[in-house]
């Protein structure tokens, strides 16, 4: 049986119960008023959270439009935030295409970014600028970055390459790691940690503009078809909650609003759309993908 | 040994000098090389100070990581820590499993990620201190890495040191400096230092070689110094040496003149016999002149009798100014001189009816390039002393001879030798000075004279008794030493 998709189904179900279990303890405590008046929103690395300046001006623009405080919600791993939107602690989140699918049954969605005109992106594989390859079959043997094993971007799109080459990363790389943001796999592969990385095609681009020099050290080597782009995803727990609506006007109004715009400058976003889920079944087809052939 | 004496040939004002500044490079090296040495150790404690505080901070981040053999967190703690401990300056720092495998390298491009750390690599890090390699300018170091007591891998780190060594260059640098400065302001005050001291003694110097150049002059009381009381007696005894030595050539020249007009008077008294003699013939003459005159036969003898009587007196007269007027005389020996002298000593030879042999085998005319005058007189002498010396109605001798490229002269008395003291005058190497000689002033004077000829004196007992005193006058190339003289 192979190791990583044994792993995967283990921790999507480990997920599950983690979920539950902190939805039961939490759900109490939602009751009461001064915890009701606090909006949390998650933040995954799908973007650049490490951004202070950005994280004041998206708080500042959600609790000016929700008319409550606002507090963004980080951690270390997708799986964390993924936990804490399903179990209901936090109110909604921005998370990426692949827990959404995931844990579609449990999530409903708020709205998606709109990037360059679309709700849609690339995942990369880059590689050092100076490393001579062709395509991504020659990055056999090599260390590999991902960003988390949640990411879509910057793990399932390359799993499922290898899935359909019959092969897996554990078979085809010597050696890979995750960095927990797509940053870190630019970093890592920028500084020859890693060989190769997986990457979010956005992350990647606005960051030629922020860090052109770190940038610089890496080229792509393989672009992906275009994917849903990470949403903001609610929980189905909290469906009909009037805040949600709230959420998604702010979202989708951001582009109208002096603070909004400039949350959306520094994101190098156009604006938030409301979409149909079935705007990521395309990457529901690579879950699909390697769960039967990797 | 060469060296010594090269050494010791340098002048004093340059050697104290010298051995000064030596000193200082002595010391200053002693020196800098306890500070460089105490720098080095202070230095090298702060290093491993520092290192130390980098290693707890970076290991405390990340021996979770380790564990968990995260390799991203590990880099992540790497990268961080590096820009945290800037004035550590970390060059590179590896982070290896227990395995010995590379989880992160501080620079991945170099030591790749999972790679087997090489042995002898491992092997340039110390465990406790930093250690320091002067070539790289690297301190290296290592830190195991524990859990509960369990080593879970390893950090390799090591670090710029460029700057310890720029602060060591820096400060050797300063110290040379200093000390050379130091050096040279004491070489040049020593310098200064020894020409004050020394310079008396270049007035010294100079005043003895005019000294020695016969311009003896006393230093002026002017430049004595009053404070410097050495100095000052120094100077002192050199004046009352000058002033002894001009009180002595005083002495000697009015001893010498006295000498002079002592046989002066002598041969004086001697002389107005000889004029005094033939005077009474010659008032005779006069009276018969005066009776007889107009007789021709009686005028003619009476006439020539005048004649030869003046010329006899105008001879001794001629003799006398030649010998005691020398100055005037500067024409060369010629047996006319023996003539003269031979005329001199009758008066005396007379008085003590003494006989004199004479014998002279010289040709005639000019005999040799050499002054007479100064011969003459030192003949004059020899047989005044000669006459002294013998009793009356002896007999001495005088003999001159031409032979080998030299004039011989000999003189010999009947008299009961010469006293040793005496003879010393004549025939030691150096004669002495003038004052030395007591009663023999007039042979110091014939022994200056013969000096100055280059001729030489042997002094011989006759062989019938008496002293035969020998002198040998050299006649070729004579003329250029007795100007030179």
């Amino acid at each position: 049986m192979d190791r990583s998709k044994a792993s995967l189904v283990n921790r999507r179900e480990a997920v599950r119960l983690f979920a539950a279990t902190a939805a039961s303890l939490a759900l109490p405590a939602i009751g009461r008023a001064e915890e009701d008046k606090v909006f949390r929103f998650g933040l995954t690395p799908v973007f650049l959270v490490n951004d202070l300046e950005l994280l004041d001006h998206l708080r500042g623009y959600l609790a000016s439009r929700l008319k409550v405080p606002v507090e963004l919600v980080t951690r270390r791993t997708y799986q964390e935030i993924t936990a804490l939107l399903v179990s209901g602690q936090i109110q909604s989140a921005w998370i990426c295409g692949y827990p959404f699918v995931a844990f579609r049954s449990q999530l409903d969605l708020v709205a998606t970014p709109s990037w360059r005109g679309r709700p849609l992106y690339q995942s990369y594989v880059i590689v050092h600028r100076d490393r001579q390859v062709d395509d991504w079959t020659g990055l056999r043997g090599d260390v590999h970055a991902f960003s988390d094993p949640d990411s879509n971007s910057g793990y399932l799109v390359t799993t499922a390459l290898l899935a359909e080459n019959r092969t897996t990363p554990d078979r085809f790389f010597s050696h890979h790691f995750f960095t927990y943001g797509h940053r870190n796999v630019v970093r890592a592969v920028a500084s020859r940690l890693a060989q190769s990385g997986s990457v979010d095609g956005y992350v990647w681009e606005v960051m030629r503009e922020t860090e052109p020099d770190l940038v610089a050290q890496t080229k792509v080597l393989r672009r992906s078809e275009w994917l849903g782009f990470p949403p903001v995803a609610a929980p189905r727990l909290l469906a009909g909650d009037p805040r949600l609506a709230a959420i998604r006007d702010a979202l989708t109004g951001m582009k109208d609003d002096p603070e909004g715009q400039a949350v959306l400058k520094l994101l190098r976003l156009d604006g938030f759309v409301v979409t149909e889920p079935s705007l990521f079944d395309t990457i529901a087809a690579k879950m699909d993908v390697v769960r039967r052939l990797g | 040994m060469n060296v010594l004496r090269a050494w010791g040939s340098i002048p004093v004002s340059y050697r104290v000098p010298v051995l000064v500044a030596l000193l200082m490079v002595v010391v200053s090296a002693a020196i800098s090389e306890r500070v460089l040495d105490r720098l080095s150790q202070t230095q090298e404690a702060a290093l491993d100070g520092l290192a130390e505080t980098y290693l707890d901070g970076l290991s405390a981040a990340i021996v979770p990581a380790v564990m968990r053999g995260d390799v991203w967190e590990i880099f992540d703690a790497l990268d961080r820590t590096t820009t945290a401990y800037r004035s550590l300056a970390p060059l590179e720092t590896v982070v290896a499993g227990v395995d010995g495998r590379v989880l992160a390298a501080s620079d991945p491009g170099r030591v790749a990620t999972y790679s087997q750390l090489p042995a002898d690599y491992v092997a340039q890090f110390g465990l406790r201190s930093v250690s320091i390699d002067s070539d790289t300018m690297a301190g290296s170091t290592r830190r195991d890495l524990v859990y509960q007591g369990q080593k879970v891998g390893a950090v390799f780190a090591s670090f710029d040191v460029s700057h310890l060594f720029a602060e060591r260059r820096e400060i050797l640098v300063t110290l040379l400096a200093t000390n050379g400065m130091l050096a040279a302001a004491f070489a040049l005050g020593g310098f200064l230092l020894v020409r004050r001291i020394t310079a008396p003694l270049g007035v010294l110097e100079s005043h003895m070689r005019s000294a020695a150049n016969g311009m003896a002059q006393p230093i002026p009381p002017a430049g004595i110094p009053s404070r410097d009381r050495e100095v000052a007696s120094l100077f002192n005894g050199y004046n009352a040496l000058v002033q002894a030595q001009r009180d002595s050539d005083r002495l000697a020249t009015q001893l010498a003149e006295e000498e002079r007009l002592a046989s002066l008077g002598r041969l004086a008294s001697g002389m107005a016999h000889e004029i005094n003699n033939p005077l009474g013939g010659l008032f005779n003459a006069i009276g018969t002149l005066k009776a007889h005159g107009s007789a021709p036969g009686v005028r003619e003898t009476s006439i020539a009798l005048i004649e030869r009587g003046l010329q006899g007196i105008r001879d001794v007269v001629a003799a006398a100014l030649a010998t005691y007027r020398p100055e005037r005389s500067t024409r060369t020996f010629a047996v006319a001189d023996l003539e003269d002298v031979r005329l001199l000593m009758t008066p005396e030879l007379r008085r003590k009816r003494q006989r004199l042999e004479w014998s002279v085998d010289l040709g005639s005319g000019e005999v040799a390039r050499v002054n007479g005058a100064p011969i003459r007189q030192a003949l004059l002498n020899l047989l005044l002393n000669a006459s002294a010396a013998t009793p009356e109605g002896g007999g001495i001798a005088l003999s001159a001879a031409s032979r080998g490229g030299e004039l011989r002269f000999e003189v010999r008395d009947e008299g009961p030798g010469l006293p040793p003291h005496v003879a010393r005058i004549l025939v030691a190497s150096e004669p002495g000075p003038i004052v030395s000689a007591g009663g023999g002033l007039g042979l110091w004077m014939v022994r200056r004279t013969v000096d100055e000829c280059g001729g030489r004196i042997a002094v011989a007992d006759g062989p019938n008794g008496g002293t035969v005193i020998a002198m040998s006058i050299p006649i070729a190339q004579e003329e250029r030493r007795f100007d030179a003289a």
